[in-house]
């Protein structure tokens, strides 16, 4: 055999190793069992939400808010309608099915002022969901989002880095940081120079809302994010929480969520991102907001900590 | 001789659709410089090769494939971002539609006539069709490959899947009836 010949079979056994060695890499325990998870969930239809409400959009109110799944919240302050990380496709990403109906349908919300993400990752920045809300919203984006974002046809982009704020006919809406992770293909992590991943505070009408998004505990941040605004309602992560040494890092468990609800001193926490979709490796569906009612009632926060059912609405101040 | 002027029509409506897109709007001040880029775990996902199967007359040949975009229009993102990219694209970048001009080196695992090398310039244009192209979109595009010294013309069609990263495209050169299947993985 001539050198050629030895050289080009190394090469070509080199590159099948190259790609056998990338494929065993994204094979990891988690990332199989999650994926695995994912796909058994595929065949399954969600869960129907039994009521769901027709006209969530007032024509002026204090303070409403309706928890449609996951981290979409739709908020309304005044006349001023809000919508967080809005999700309503069967999927995230191709493979994670929903679990239960969003619970609204996207095309009752008739008026829409605002659109949230919080970062770029499939369950918070969904294309198909986003296609089917009213143009005439302003869609505020993480720092880098836009290298993302399709053009939907809303009315404004805005990339909001840490500590930046957007102001607009008597609307605040600051960016503030919060632990979690960049990249939406996995990988792209690696390479992106920028937070991609952000909180919010909306303030309007006297009224100061916090949207977290999704993130993970950092004592320093949601302490400073507590001195500089006086919150009503903060919104704040619960889920997924196993494995809970992989997950701490870039989620928050009920404990944790419940020390972001003292660090920031809101008044009301509404518990997000969890009986949505499959949550890491959580062994059931309801794991977090069980642990979370446990707590609750250990510490007697029945009154401050509002768990509410996917599609129901609290008018908080009417 | 048709044929070769088909070809040429379509890469020059290729063209044409890349320097006067239609409905874009111009770029404003918000546009921010492009942020994300090249880097060593970049360098090192460009390193994993597309693979292909080439029929020619008389025989095929599997090959492996690296491509490089030195410039891609973007047209389906948002006016904060900048259309023209040079060989770092997003995945939206690309897969919301836009119109690229890629080069690509094969290496044939037999060789074709004496040499195992194969070149190619080509210009794909990628059209959205679900999830604005994420779930899922269509390719179309003219090259030209130099296999083993030899140059044909090849027309492209093809799709793309899994948030852009799965291309499969199917090349013919209607003057040589050589057909190529590829395979293509394209990491950002």
């Amino acid at each position: 055999m001539n050198t050629k010949n030895v050289f080009l079979r190394f090469t070509v056994f080199s590159l099948i190793a190259l790609h056998s060695s990338l494929f065993t890499a994204g094979c990891s325990s988690f990332f199989t069992r999650f994926i695995a998870n994912s796909f058994e969930n595929l065949p399954n239809s969600p869960d129907t939400v039994a009521v769901k409400i027709v006209h969530p959009v007032f024509q002026n109110i204090g303070l409403s808010v309706l928890w449609v799944g996951h981290a979409t919240c739709l908020i309304q302050i005044g006349d001023k309608v809000f919508l967080t990380d809005p999700i309503f496709t069967e999927t995230a990403g191709m493979i994670s099915k929903r679990r239960i109906e969003p619970g609204i349908l996207a095309t009752s919300i008739d008026k829409l002022d605002y659109i949230l993400i919080s970062h770029i990752h499939f369950d918070h920045l969904n294309y198909g969901s986003l296609s089917m809300l009213p143009k005439s919203a302003a869609m505020l984006l993480p720092g880098g989002g836009a290298e993302y974002t399709p053009d939907f046809g809303f009315s404004e982009y805005r990339e909001m880095n840490p500590w930046t704020t957007f102001e607009a006919d008597g609307v605040r809406i600051t960016a503030v940081p919060v632990r979690h992770f960049n990249g939406r293909y996995g990988f792209d992590g690696a390479w992106l120079n920028y937070t991609s991943f952000t909180g919010y505070i909306i303030e309007y009408n006297g009224k100061t809302v916090f949207f977290a998004g999704d993130t993970g505990y950092d004592p320093e941040k949601f302490k400073e994010i507590g001195k500089k605004f006086a919150i009503d309602v903060a919104f704040i992560p619960i889920a997924p929480i196993e494995p809970h040494d992989f997950m701490k890092r870039v989620h928050a468990d009920p404990e944790e969520a419940l020390q972001i609800f003292r660090d920031v001193r809101a008044k009301i926490m509404i518990p997000i991102h969890h009986r949505t979709f499959v949550q890491g490796l959580d062994p059931s569906l309801t794991f977090a907001q069980d642990q979370l009612k446990r707590l609750v009632i250990e510490r007697q926060l029945e009154d401050r900590v509002l768990i509410l059912k996917i599609g129901e609405q609290r008018i908080l101040v009417p | 001789m048709v044929q070769k002027r088909t070809l040429w029509y379509i890469s020059f409506v290729l063209l044409v659709g890349m320097i006067f897109p239609a409905g874009r709007q111009e770029a404003t001040a918000q546009e921010h410089e492009q942020r994300s880029g090249i880097s060593n775990s970049w360098l090192l996902m460009q390193a994993v090769p597309s693979v292909s199967w080439t029929s020619f007359p008389e025989q095929t040949r599997f090959a492996f494939e690296w491509e490089a975009t030195p410039v891609l229009y973007s047209w389906g993102m948002t006016k904060l971002v900048r259309p023209l990219h040079f060989f770092f694209v997003t995945q939206p970048e690309r897969f919301a539609g836009s119109v690229e001009f890629n080069i690509s080196t094969q290496l044939y695992t037999s060789p074709v006539g004496i040499s195992h090398w194969g070149f190619s310039g080509q210009l794909l244009a990628h059209v959205p069709l679900v999830e604005y192209g994420e779930y899922g979109g269509m390719n179309l595009g003219v090259a030209r490959y130099n296999i083993a010294g030899i140059s044909s013309n090849y027309i492209i069609g093809g799709f793309s899947t899994l948030f852009g990263f799965l291309h499969y495209n199917i090349k013919y050169s209607p003057a040589d009836k050589i057909w190529m299947h590829s395979i293509e993985f394209r990491f950002f």
